[in-house]
């Protein structure tokens, strides 16, 4: 016992070092993939409203910009309204649609912490489990796709962004529905890549990337980028995909949440059909 | 001032600057401009690796639950604090250091803040992206991103003490 005593006290800056370092990297390796706690994020409600604070201060700077674009998207919803619509015919009523169901609703936040060069980049909301957002939700912009939920409290989330390692959402291109995945691996927050296509397939420079649904997380049809770059990976049968994402990370402001209404039935199907193989 | 106060309120503040300030600039290609090891430097040379690692684990604890980063703050400044005491010996004057006189550019020179500084500031960077990017065929990219980062990671630690830290009065 005395000499264990004597080891501890010889070694004791080391361990000391080693317990700490221990610490540091467990939380690290665990957090990176699936967070358990918000309390160490800025999901938090403490670091939340220190980073409200400092976005109140520094949303003007790009005040004009997402303007711009959330006058784009007006004029893009107005075009939907009645009003912009002549009357051809009268006498026609308008009866309840019992073809189309609501599937998706959205929620608004704002960006009040965002990173677009590190290796994982996480984006923090002002939107939290009080208005009904949960992990695993999708997130978009007007102009594109932005995330995933990765970390919920009850007024802040981070998003995992689409500028993370794995996000694994499926995406395909638009024109031929050929599917992949997205991944991003590069410092460039402008370029990512689409993984998964096999080269037998052609692909059109300048087409569009757009999202493929399934999962639930997202609707199918959402803007994901445009094809810039292909080139054959080599020694395998897939084509290395580069491509600009609609959405600029650098100046993002309001996102918009989804909610996919039909998402618990299409889990408990999907459970049903595993369960029986 | 008393010590304690004074290193308190730098602790605050070295954590609100980094999470605040720094962590905001992006200036891509991956470089990342980090101020905080210049605390756990500044600290009197006599205190003890023991109260230094706890610090340091607090600082960068704080650190990482402001930047999302989990845990990678804390792990490059432990790395950092552990070798601090190898570096000062091996650069070390011969008659070995004033307690009293706190490690800053002004008191040790620039030609042994540099060279002390600057290589425990690359070990913590090292760490830093290699812990970051978590694969070792990227190797190029991690020194890539260590070589951007330093020098300006350094040229702010040494403006830093030309804006706050007190020069010492000329006897």
């Amino acid at each position: 016992m005395r000499n264990f005593i004597a080891f501890i006290r010889h070694f004791r800056v080391i361990l000391l070092f080693a317990l700490l370092q221990g610490i540091a990297l467990t939380w690290y390796t665990t957090f990176v993939q699936f967070p358990r706690s918000q309390y160490l994020t800025t999901a938090s409600s403490i670091q939340g409203s220190v980073l409200s604070v400092r976005n109140s201060l520094t949303k003007h700077f790009s005040l004009s910009e997402n303007n711009k674009i959330l006058q784009a998207e007006n004029i893009l919803l107005h075009k939907t309204l009645p009003h912009s619509f002549i009357k051809l015919e009268n006498g026609l009523t308008k009866i309840n649609d019992t073809l189309h169901r609501l599937q998706y609703e959205y929620t608004p936040a704002v960006v009040i912490n965002s990173t677009y060069s590190k290796a994982n980049n996480y984006i923090t909301i002002n939107t939290g489990s009080k208005q009904g957002i949960k992990r695993g939700m999708g997130v978009f912009s007007s102009e594109g796709i932005v995330g995933v939920i990765h970390n919920v409290s009850p007024h802040f989330s981070v998003i995992k962004s689409c500028l993370t390692e794995k996000l694994n959402t499926a995406i395909m291109l638009e024109e031929t529905g050929q599917d992949g995945f997205l991944a991003w691996n590069g410092p460039d927050a402008r370029t990512g890549l689409m993984t998964g296509v096999s080269n037998d397939s052609k692909i059109k420079e300048k087409a569009r990337i757009v999202t493929r649904g399934g999962a639930g997380i997202f609707p199918r049809g959402l803007p994901v980028g445009i094809v810039d770059k292909y080139e054959v990976i080599e020694g395998e049968s897939l084509w290395n995909i580069t491509f600009k994402f609609a959405v600029d990370f650098r100046s993002l402001q309001n996102v918009y949440i989804i909610k996919n209404l039909l998402l618990d039935e299409q889990k408990k199907i999907e459970a049903l059909t595993e369960g029986n193989e | 001032m008393n010590d304690i106060l004074k290193y308190s309120l730098r602790f605050i503040a070295v954590i609100l600057a980094q999470a605040l300030v720094l962590n905001q600039i992006e200036l891509g290609q991956g470089v990342q401009l980090m101020i905080y090891p210049l605390f756990i430097f500044l600290l009197p040379v006599d205190t003890s690796i023991i109260y230094l690692l706890i610090i340091a684990f607090f600082l960068g604890f704080g650190i990482d639950i402001f930047s999302n980063t989990y845990g990678l703050h804390t792990s490059s400044l432990l790395i950092f604090t552990m070798l601090r005491p190898t570096f000062l010996r091996l650069f070390s004057s011969r008659d070995g250091y004033d307690s009293m006189l706190e490690t800053n550019i002004f008191n040790m020179g620039n030609f042994w803040f540099i060279r002390t500084f600057g290589s425990l500031l690359f070990m913590h960077h090292l760490w830093f992206f290699m812990l970051e990017e978590f694969k070792f065929n990227d190797i190029g990219y991690i020194l890539i991103k260590t070589i951007l980062s330093l020098p300006l990671s350094f040229l702010i630690c040494i403006l830093v003490q030309y804006l706050f830290v007190n020069k010492p009065s000329s006897k």
